[in-house]
């Protein structure tokens, strides 16, 4: 049986990196408050009908702790859970939960309640407590169940009336979709936040937002992907993560032939994806030709994403008459529409007819993915699953492994991956020690306000 | 662990007109060797497993014969790794039968690029052979973290000597002067006892802290060398005592006892918030007749001919001078939150260590003097790469012990500051 997690490595994970804004100590007290595009009306995290946005992401991790987190190059983490141990083949997991953990009712934290919790979110999961810890068993091997188990969506829940957690905040107002207050938990077990509470207000469009904050009103803010380097040029505080949006054509159907997957060829041949990245979103994002960005794998270069208007063409002539499809993005967001129409464009220069649509049955659509783990494993699966592909099984665990199951992914021509846009976030100038992380999450138990500017 | 009942004493005044100038500078460079030898500064890799690995990928899939080769670097490697791994495939070719030749002789034509990915390096092999398409081959190996940079200490007055590096936080450290010396390193989780041996610190034992409350986010601590028993460690809400011989046992336990401020030599203590990052500013027994201090991070104590002078920085930012009889409030000086009084023998005799901003997310340190209640830097800053997170005067006085978080390798890092003369 394969130990996993040390105890040490448990004990010293309890302490954040809280890295002292230069030479001063972080202080505690104040009032931290964030304006959100999107308006959440449950906080569950297991709900799969809201959007697994990293903005709901990071909501979800300010009240609900998940039994493991990922670092920021993507090794698990204890949490709430100190150790792990997989049974030989991977199909059966015994995760020990750290003792002395209290929901934000005061009740303790036990496995009963982990397993309630992990059933909820994963119906298809066999969740057992166990005495001190909770046994996960899975159909198949799934060497990647720790790092899966840190996704936002897994985090524990206690759900008889109210929605309790176990994390840094307790839900002190919530008033579904407009605004939600969090206060600060004196016994959460990883050390008390520096801020006293989170004021969220939530269904703000950027520019209102952005207002806010040039007015002191927020100290939070969302940035529109293409807006950050602008924000930061007129002497705003931005911070980008590291691309983890992947932005892609995502056809609604299977190619129905040869001549149909040819003429998605010549379509992903024609984008001028460095153009988008360039001009619409100002160097925000890097092109990609695959679903994982080079920056996780390695290997992303691998998947060629240069435009080639000889080749594209040379695959449309041999075609013959092809009937027009019709492209859908979401029409609230402008920047969207205007690389749907860009794409338009680069398609119609080498024969291919592409019809902007809002319908909600297009025969493509431009769509929006969050990277959701920093385990390139589980990042796509995610994916594929958020793009309705089925995930073919992973060979192993290796490198070539996971390249091979990207390969066969786009390989099904459902799919063309256009770029990855960094996501922003501006942030107030009383805000210290705010610690970007690659995966775009919010070191909010971190963050402590000063009182004046730095 | 052996007895500190000889020459043990630790860290005896040794200011720098009575040390043997061969002692100290022996010392000094015992230390800086064992970091040194200890951290892990990256030396010349061994790529031949990854490199055996891929040759023989490719090799399964070209069988022998004649192949065109170049490589692409699209990691950190350096461009005399990616020589060194050229010549390495060059040879592991050679091995299996496969001869690098031009483009035009070639039935193969392999097109390696390394590359990385968080946590890997990863090898990437494109085998291309007439008109099929390329067959994809990889490898991959842990990478190590970012390479820890050495740094000197730049200071004429202000010396800095690195004692050792890790992973997890540190709180605080100490050098006991024994033959060999040892190194303890106070941590959230554990007591650390190294011990001096052929230039590097060898782990002796491990001890761990028990608690059962959950530390606060900026967890802090200090450790303070005893004549009766080895060590006491201060943390929040906790107590812990060591025993006096080998093999050492530490006995924690909770406790709301005051910390003592500065050095063996104030009979002063002040009280922690055990769920905080500060001292509440109730003294014990008290400066003179001066019982509170405003809250405060950290305190400094310098002896005057008649009082002593007490220098706290409250939590406001705001520096507070507390003689005995009266608090004034000396203003923002600009300083960080952490300072430390040492008695160096030069000057004045008593300086202050005051930590401060420096470059971007750097921190620095520099020592001050206070001869009319108005601070007079009185050495150069001392560079830090990262932030400062402990900054303790040690229990003999004369040197203090600063704890860095490395912003470029992520590790904490401490070092003990001291000051010498005319330097």
């Amino acid at each position: 049986m394969r130990r996993i997690a040390l105890v040490l490595l448990a004990a010293s994970s309890l302490l954040p990196a809280v890295m002292a804004s230069a030479a001063t100590r972080p202080r505690y007290g104040g009032i931290l408050r964030v304006a959100l595009r999107a308006a959440p009306t449950t906080l569950d995290p297991a709900d799969l009908y809201q959007s697994d946005s990293p903005t709901r992401s990071n909501l979800s991790r300010l009240m609900f702790d998940t039994l493991v987190t990922l670092d920021s190059r993507g090794r698990p983490q204890p949490s709430l859970a100190t150790s792990w141990q997989a049974e030989p083949g991977n199909q059966r997991w015994h995760f020990y939960l750290r003792p002395n953990v209290s929901f934000h009712d005061g009740t303790a934290l036990t496995s009963d309640a982990v397993a309630a919790s992990l059933r909820a979110a994963n119906p298809n999961w066999k969740v057992f407590p166990t005495g001190d810890a909770v046994v996960i068993e899975s159909d198949a091997p799934d060497a990647d169940l720790p790092a899966q188990l840190a996704l936002a969506r897994n985090g524990i829940a206690k759900r008889d009336g109210r929605l309790l957690g176990t994390g840094p905040f307790a839900i002190a107002d919530w008033q579904p979709g407009k605004m939600l207050t969090l206060a600060a938990r004196d016994d959460y077990w990883g050390g008390r936040s520096f801020v006293d509470s989170v004021v969220i207000e939530m269904g703000k469009s950027y520019r209102d937002q952005m207002i806010s904050l040039d007015l002191g009103k927020v100290d939070l803010i969302e940035v529109a992907s293409g807006q950050a380097r602008q924000a930061a040029a007129e002497n705003r505080r931005i911070e980008s993560s590291a691309p983890l949006e992947l932005m892609c054509l995502l056809f609604t159907r299977a190619p129905q032939s040869s001549e149909e997957g040819r003429l998605r060829q010549a379509l992903a041949l024609s984008i001028d994806r460095a153009s988008l990245n360039s001009v619409l979103l100002q160097g925000s994002g890097e092109v990609s030709g695959g679903l994982l960005p080079d920056w996780l794998t390695g290997y992303g270069f691998l998947f060629p994403a240069e435009v080639n208007l000889p080749q594209a063409r040379q695959l449309r002539a041999d075609l013959h008459q092809a009937s027009p499809w019709t492209l859908g993005y979401d029409s609230a967001d402008p920047l969207e529409g205007l690389i749907a129409e860009r794409i338009a464009l680069n398609a119609r220069d080498v024969g291919i007819v592409l019809q902007l649509t809002s319908s909600n049955s297009p025969d493509v659509r431009l769509v929006r993915v969050p990277l959701a783990s920093l385990d390139s494993g589980v990042a796509l699966k995610m994916i594929a699953q958020a793009l309705g592909i089925p995930f073919p099984a992973l060979a192993g665990n290796s490198v070539h492994d996971l390249y091979v199951a990207e390969n066969g992914l786009l390989e099904s021509q459902r799919v063309i991956p256009l770029l990855y846009v960094r996501v922003a976030v501006g942030i107030g100038p009383t805000v210290r020690n705010w610690s970007a992380r690659p995966d775009g999450i919010w070191p909010v138990q971190d963050v402590w306000l000063g009182a004046e500017r730095p | 662990m052996t007895s500190r009942s000889h020459n043990a004493v630790y860290n005896a005044p040794i200011p720098p007109m009575l040390i043997s100038p061969s002692r100290w500078l022996r010392v000094t460079c015992l230390l800086l060797a064992a970091l040194l030898l200890t951290s892990p500064v990256a030396g010349a890799a061994d790529w031949t497993g990854p490199e055996e690995q891929l040759a023989g990928k490719i090799a399964a899939v070209t069988g022998p014969g004649a192949i065109a080769f170049d490589i692409t670097n699209r990691s950190s490697l350096s461009k005399a790794e990616v020589d060194d791994i050229r010549r390495g495939l060059l040879l592991q070719f050679a091995l299996l039968g496969l001869h690098v030749v031009n483009a035009e002789q070639a039935a193969a034509t392999i097109q390696v690029s390394l590359s990385e990915d968080l946590r890997s390096y990863v090898w990437v092999a494109e085998i291309h052979q007439g008109t099929n398409q390329p067959v994809v081959e990889m490898t991959s190996m842990p990478r190590p973290e970012t390479p820890q940079v050495a740094r000197e200490t730049a200071g004429l007055t202000l010396r800095k000597t690195p004692l050792w590096t890790q992973e997890a936080r540190i709180l605080d450290a100490a050098v006991v002067d024994t033959d060999p010396a040892h190194l303890i390193v106070l941590d959230p989780n554990q007591v650390s006892l190294y011990r001096l041996q052929d230039s590097r610190w060898q782990p002796e034992q491990s001890l761990p802290i028990t608690h059962s409350r959950s530390w606060p986010r900026d967890p802090r601590g200090r450790l303070l060398l005893r004549h009766d028993h080895l060590f006491d460690a201060y943390l929040p809400g906790v107590f812990c005592r060591s025993s006096a011989a080998a093999p050492l046992t530490l006995n924690c336990y909770p406790s709301d006892d005051p910390w003592p401020l500065g050095s063996d030599q104030f009979n002063l203590s002040a009280f922690f918030t055990p769920a905080r990052n500060f001292f509440t500013g109730a003294l014990a027994p008290g400066l003179g007749k001066q019982t509170t201090a405003p809250a405060f991070y950290s305190a400094a104590l310098l002896p005057r001919e008649k009082y002593t002078l007490g220098l706290f920085v409250a939590v406001d930012g705001e520096l507070h001078l507390l003689d005995g009889m009266t608090d004034r409030a000396a203003g923002k000086l600009g300083w960080g939150s952490d300072i430390a009084g040492v008695k160096s023998n030069c000057g004045s005799g008593w300086q202050v260590l005051a930590t401060r901003s420096g470059e971007g997310p750097n921190d620095s340190v520099r020592a001050y003097e206070f001869p009319d209640r108005e601070p007079v830097a009185v050495s150069q800053p001392v560079d830090f790469v990262g932030s400062i997170t402990a900054l303790w005067a040690e229990a003999a006085g004369n040197s203090a012990i600063a704890v860095s978080h490395n912003a470029e390798t992520g590790r904490y890092e401490a070092y003990r500051l001291s000051i010498t003369c005319g330097q």
